[in-house]
C-alpha cells in the first residue's frame, strides 16, 4: 500500500462504511447463505446442509405468503395514496391560515412524535370492542346499537390498521408540502391568477410541480421506513383474527421466532427486502428527476 | 348591489368552511393523544364502565405513582426500561452523529467518483425492515454473546441512524457557504480549524437536531429491540410496553401511563427541533 494515498471523502465516509458493512452487510449475506438451508434454531448443525433454492420454492407455493405479500403491497398503496392527499390537503389548510399558523404547524407535526408500537396501542385502545372510544361514541350517538368488532373482524381490522398507519404518516407529507409551499414564490401565483386561470388550473399547472420535490422528499423518507408498519400491526392484532392481517413483516417474524424456522424465514425476508428497496429505489429516482426539473444541483 | 351581497355570502360561507374543515383536521390529529393523557388518569371502573362515561369524574396520578414504585405494585419494571432506553439511545445518538458529521461533510464538500451512487447505497441500508435485518443479528449476537446487551443494541442503531444523520448533516453542510471556510484558510487557519471555528459553529442547530432526530428514532424503535433484548437487563420501553399487553386482561390505565411517560420526551425534543428538521430534509430541493 506505499504510495497509495486516500481521499479525504473515503477517510471521511470510512467509519460510515464500516459500521454500516458490520451491521448490515455482513449480516444479510449470512442470512442470504442461510436462506439456502434448512436452519432451525433448535438444530444449528442445520446451517451446514446446503438445499439451494428449496426454501424459495415452498414459499412461492404457499398461499400464506401470497397473501400476506399482496396484503403488505394493498395496505402500502392504500396507506402512501392517502398520506400523499391528506398530507397536502393538511398543508393547504394550514398554509391558508393567517393566524396562529406557527401553533397550527406544531399541531400538524404531533403523530411524528408518536413511536409506531404507541400508535399501535393507541388505536388498538380506541378500536376496542367493548371500552373503545370509537365504539363509545358511536353507541353514545344512537348510530348503532351493537359493538362493531374492529379488531376482531378479518377486514374491519384491515381498516382499524390502515388509518392508524395514515394517522401517524400524514404528518410527514404535511410537513414537507408546506415546508414547499412557504418556500414558494408568490408572482407566479399571481401571474396566472391575471391571466384568468380557475383556481383549479392554477394548482395543477403552478403550485403543483413547485411542490412535487417535496412530496417526493416526503415519499422517500417514507419508503425508507415502510416496515414500520410491523410495530403497528404486531401490537394492534399481531396478524389476527387467524392470520386475516398477516402482513409480509409478521409472517416473517413469526416463522423465524415461533417457528424457529430461520432458514425459511430469511428467505422470506429477502423478498420484504426487495419489496423496500424497490420503493426506495423507485421515489428516489422521481426525486433526482424532479430536482432536475427545476434546476438544481444534485 | 345583489351580485355584491351574493359574493360576500359565498365569500363569508368560504370562511366557516375552511374554519370547520381546520378545526375537524386537528381535532382527528390532537384527539387519540389527548384520549391517552386522559385514559391515564381516570381510575380503571370509569374507563370500563358502560354506558360510557364521557366527562371525568375524578382525576388521579395513581397510575403513575404505580408504575414507579416498583415491580411489586405496577406490574412492570418502568425505571429499568427507562434507565436502558436512555443509555441506549444517548449513546447510539452520539456515536452516530460523529460518524454522521464525518460522512456529511464528504458529501457536501467533496465532489468525487460515484457520488450519488454511494449516497444512494448508504440509504439503501436504511430501508432493510428490521424484522429482516433481526434475523441475522439475532444469530450473530448469540453467537458473540452480546445478545440482551446495551452494547448489542447501541451497536445495530448507530447503523440505523448513520444514513439518515448523513442525509441531515450533508443538507446543513451545504447551507453554509464554501466561502468561509476557504477565507478562513487564506486567513491562516488548517482546513481543521476552519472546520471546527467556522463551518461546525453555523452548522450547529442543523446538527443538533440531527442528533435529536437520531435519538428519537432509537427513543422509539420496536422491531430489533423486540428480538435483540429478552430480560430487564436490557429491555426499552417500547419494548416494555408489550409486557402489558402479553397478560390476559389488559391494564390499559397503566399502558396509557406507560404511553404518556414515553410520549414526553420525544414531545419535548421534537418542538425544540421542528423547524431546523424540516430546513435540513428539504435543503437542496429548491436551490443546490
Amino acid at each position: 500500500m506505499k504510495g497509495f494515498k486516500p481521499s479525504a471523502p473515503f477517510l471521511l465516509l470510512l467509519p460510515a462504511i464500516i459500521v454500516l458493512a458490520a451491521v448490515v452487510v455482513v449480516p444479510l449475506i449470512l442470512s442470504l447463505y442461510s436462506s439456502f438451508t434448512p436452519f432451525r434454531l433448535t438444530k444449528p448443525e442445520t446451517f451446514f446442509v446446503f438445499v439451494g433454492f428449496r426454501n424459495y420454492v415452498s414459499i412461492l407455493s404457499n398461499a400464506d405468503f401470497w397473501w400476506a405479500f399482496g396484503r403488505t403491497v394493498l395496505l402500502l398503496t392504500i396507506a402512501l395514496n392517502l398520506e400523499m392527499l391528506l398530507g397536502l390537503g393538511l398543508a393547504m389548510l394550514v398554509e391558508k391560515a393567517t393566524r396562529g399558523q406557527r401553533l397550527l404547524r406544531t399541531l400538524m407535526m404531533f403523530p411524528m412524535m408518536f413511536s409506531p408500537i404507541l400508535v399501535g396501542f393507541q388505536f388498538k385502545f380506541m378500536f376496542n370492542d367493548n371500552i373503545g372510544l370509537v365504539n363509545n361514541a358511536l353507541q353514545s350517538l344512537g348510530i348503532t346499537q351493537d359493538a362493531i368488532p374492529w379488531l376482531i373482524e378479518g377486514h374491519l381490522a384491515f381498516i382499524a390498521i390502515s388509518i392508524a398507519e395514515i394517522w401517524s404518516s400524514t404528518a410527514i407529507f404535511a410537513i414537507l408540502i408546506l415546508a414547499g409551499l412557504l418556500a414558494m414564490p408568490k408572482e407566479p401565483i399571481e401571474a396566472a391568477r391575471v391571466d384568468g386561470c380557475t383556481p383549479w388550473q392554477t394548482f395543477r399547472y403552478v403550485t403543483w410541480p413547485f411542490v412535487m420535490p417535496f412530496a417526493y422528499i416526503a415519499m422517500t423518507i417514507r419508503s425508507l421506513d415502510v416496515a414500520r408498519a410491523y410495530d403497528i400491526v404486531k401490537i394492534m392484532t399481531d396478524g389476527g383474527p387467524a392470520g386475516r392481517t398477516e402482513l409480509l413483516w409478521t409472517l416473517v417474524a413469526r416463522t423465524a421466532y415461533s417457528d424457529g424456522r430461520m432458514g425459511m424465514a430469511n428467505a422470506m425476508a429477502y423478498f420484504s427486502i426487495l419489496l423496500s428497496i424497490a420503493f426506495t429505489v423507485y421515489f428516489f429516482n422521481k426525486l433526482a428527476a424532479a430536482r432536475t426539473q427545476i434546476g438544481a444541483e444534485w | 348591489m345583489d351580485e355584491n351581497s351574493s359574493a360576500r355570502l359565498k365569500r363569508s360561507l368560504l370562511r366557516i368552511t375552511y374554519r370547520i374543515g381546520l378545526f375537524l383536521a386537528m381535532l382527528t390529529i390532537c384527539l387519540p393523544g389527548l384520549w391517552i393523557v386522559l385514559s391515564s388518569l381516570r381510575p380503571t371502573v370509569e374507563i370500563m364502565a358502560k354506558p360510557p362515561v364521557w366527562i371525568p369524574q375524578q382525576i388521579s396520578f395513581d397510575a403513575y405513582v404505580a408504575m414507579f414504585s416498583g415491580i411489586g405494585k405496577g406490574g412492570i419494571p418502568v425505571i429499568e426500561y427507562f434507565r436502558n432506553s436512555l443509555i441506549i439511545s444517548v449513546t447510539s445518538t452520539v456515536i452516530a452523529v460523529a460518524i454522521g458529521m464525518a460522512g456529511g461533510y464528504a458529501f457536501a464538500r467533496y465532489r468525487f467518483r460515484g457520488k450519488s451512487g454511494v449516497f444512494l447505497g448508504l440509504m439503501l441500508t436504511r430501508t432493510v425492515p428490521g424484522i429482516a435485518l433481526s434475523l441475522p443479528l439475532f444469530f450473530l449476537y448469540v453467537r458473540l454473546g452480546i445478545i440482551d446487551t446495551h452494547f448489542g443494541l447501541i451497536l445495530a442503531y448507530v447503523a440505523l441512524n448513520v444514513p439518515f444523520t448523513i442525509w441531515l448533516i450533508d443538507g446543513f453542510f451545504r447551507q453554509v457557504p464554501k466561502d468561509l471556510a476557504e477565507a478562513a484558510q487564506i486567513d491562516g487557519c488548517t482546513r481543521w480549524q476552519a472546520f471546527w471555528q467556522v463551518e461546525f459553529p453555523l452548522a450547529g442547530p442543523g446538527i443538533a437536531s440531527a442528533a435529536i432526530f437520531a435519538f428519537l428514532t432509537c427513543w422509539n424503535e420496536f422491531a430489533l429491540a423486540s428480538q435483540l433484548t429478552r430480560s430487564v437487563s436490557a429491555k426499552t420501553l417500547p419494548v416494555g410496553l408489550l409486557d402489558y399487553t402479553a397478560e390476559f386482561t389488559i391494564d390499559w390505565r397503566g399502558m396509557c401511563a406507560l404511553a404518556v411517560v414515553m410520549i414526553i420526551p420525544a414531545l419535548t425534543l421534537t418542538y425544540i427541533v421542528q423547524k431546523h428538521l424540516v430546513g435540513g430534509l428539504t435543503s437542496g430541493a429548491v436551490k443546490g
